[in-house]
């Protein structure tokens, strides 16, 4: 091996000054007098300074509560966005009647199941009642009526390998739907495990991702999903799992909605990620151009965001842009 | 709490009392966040990843042994749960426009705001052409100032595979970062 490919090998870790004395003088030595290495090294100190543009991302604020309350640090728990107005007993006994009296109608016979949640979700929920038993239900069996019932806290989302989707709660026993994107008696549920912050991340954005690829554009989607997402985009503190809500908003046929526009209107001003404020602003352009009937503090936003000194540049361009689109 | 060292924050978890928990994860999440962010290349994921990461810190407690510093434990976690997510194939192309997108807003006037803001691009563009393996190697030594020896603990491999890692790897990024057009280079290669 040359003289200049021992001294190129050895430049990473003279850029870091991990050599040691005579093989960092040896290695200066060489750099001066030759030029290609020379060239070569001055091409990697400009790499290696340049790997310095990436700023330092900052810990998203609510991580430190979650990992605290995941390990029981923290007596409270977290407090559900809509608060069941009957005692929590009272709804958990609503839910079971509805259950077993929409199944013992179908005439179908629970046969006992073995239930293998993921291990991230089974791990991170830890359910408040004595389990006596497993059930899976297809939700073709289970009573529409169960939309409009109290709350159950503990919907969460269980990977399905098949292209269906498994929803699953524990009441007095660990009950699990199973059903397609057809099934519109999962709406409700789907909506719940959208609005639980007890679920973490992952179980949220994939449902998310569930919806967008099987019930957007369809006419399938509920309003209660439409309303249920609007919530994640106004509220999650994880910017990710806003920008996929986002984007499962803008693909449902109920984005007309005033719930939806409301909400994308809020995200593009307030919301702190210029990312979510920019797509919040190509989803308000898509409505206006498709005819949607616009809300005037739209109008308002966008001409506000477009003028604003201090805002992203991308997001102030994207505006400008959607103005221009829009037929005032 | 504060005034305690991480091995004796350790010995008390390890006792059994969580108290020592926050003060832990003060010290060390922004760091864990930052490698994962780098490496999965989406805030979700990292996120997930440093949630993870504590949480198996408090699980498996007893494995640390204070003869070792916490960061490189704590980094050999994390690195393993990243690779975990690597294999996992689905979320990669998509989840690397997401990063781009998600990349922290500068405090910049909009001209040179836009300018950090490509660079950065060019950046993360970059150091997506890396293989797993040298991506981890350099973020570990770019980003968090981490030894050769410290890297290879974590990676599980030599210190001789971590300064070839770090070559190569190099030797991506220079070609792929060298000026302007270098940097379209970079874009049209993706």
């Amino acid at each position: 091996m040359s003289d200049c490919n021992v001294i190129q090998e050895r430049m990473p870790q003279l850029l870091i000054e991990a050599l040691n004395g005579s093989d960092r003088e040896d290695s200066h030595q060489h750099i001066e007098l030759c030029a290609i290495c020379r060239e070569e090294w001055l091409e990697l100190r400009a790499a290696w300074a340049e790997l310095g543009e990436l700023p330092e991302v900052p810990v998203p604020p609510m991580m430190r509560s979650r990992f605290l309350e995941r390990i029981g640090q923290t007596p409270s728990r977290v407090i559900p966005f809509r608060r069941p107005e009957w005692p929590r007993w009272a709804a958990q006994a609503a839910a079971v009647a509805l259950l077993v009296g929409g199944s013992f109608w179908t005439g179908r016979t629970l046969a006992p199941a073995t239930i293998t949640p993921s291990a991230g979700v089974a791990q991170a929920t830890e359910a408040p009642y004595r389990i006596t038993g497993s059930r899976v239900i297809p939700a073709s069996s289970l009573s529409r009526e169960i939309e409009g019932t109290p709350r159950i806290d503990n919907v969460r989302y269980v990977p399905d390998g098949n292209g269906g989707i498994r929803l699953a709660f524990n009441l007095t026993s660990e009950v699990t739907v199973t059903g397609n994107a057809g099934d519109e008696s999962l709406a409700t549920l789907m909506a719940y495990v959208l609005e639980s912050r007890e679920n973490p991340d992952q179980s949220r954005s994939a449902t998310i991702q569930y919806i967008r690829d099987n019930w957007s554009g369809g006419g399938k989607a509920s309003p209660e999903i439409a309303r249920a997402l609007a919530t994640v985009l106004r509220s999650d503190s994880n910017e990710g799992v806003r920008l996929k809500a986002l984007d499962a908003l803008r693909s449902l046929p109920h984005q007309a909605t005033p719930d939806a526009q409301t909400a994308l209107i809020e995200a593009l001003k307030n919301d702190p990620n210029p990312a979510v404020r920019l797509k919040a602003v190509e989803a308000l352009a898509e409505m206006a151009t498709a005819g949607t009937p616009l809300d005037p503090s739209m109008v308002d936003t966008l001409r506000e965001k477009a003028d604003q000194g201090d805002e992203n540049l991308y997001v102030r361009v994207k505006a400008a842009e959607a103005l221009s689109q829009i037929d005032l | 709490m504060k005034h305690l060292s991480d091995q004796e924050l350790m010995r008390i978890v390890q006792d059994g009392n969580l108290t020592p928990a926050g003060e832990i994860f003060d010290r060390y999440s922004a760091r864990i966040y930052n490698f994962a962010y780098r490496f999965l290349k989406s805030g979700e994921a990292a996120e997930d990843a440093t949630q993870e990461v504590f949480v198996k810190m408090i699980r498996y407690a007893k494995q640390f042994h204070g003869d070792a510093k916490l960061s490189t434990w704590l980094f050999s976690i994390t690195a393993n749960h990243c690779r975990d997510q690597l294999r996992k194939a689905d979320n990669r192309t998509k989840e690397s426009e997401e990063t781009l997108l998600t990349l922290p807003a500068t405090g910049d006037a909009p001209d040179r705001a836009m300018e950090k803001k490509q660079n950065q691009i060019r950046v993360q563009k970059a150091l997506e052409l890396l293989t797993p393996e040298q991506r981890e190697a350099i973020i570990l030594s770019r980003y968090q100032g981490l030894s050769y020896a410290e890297i290879a603990q974590i990676a599980g491999c030599s210190e001789g595979a971590v300064k070839t890692r770090v070559f190569r790897a190099m030797e991506t990024l220079k070609k792929a970062l060298a000026g302007d057009a270098g940097g379209e280079r970079c874009l049209t290669a993706m």
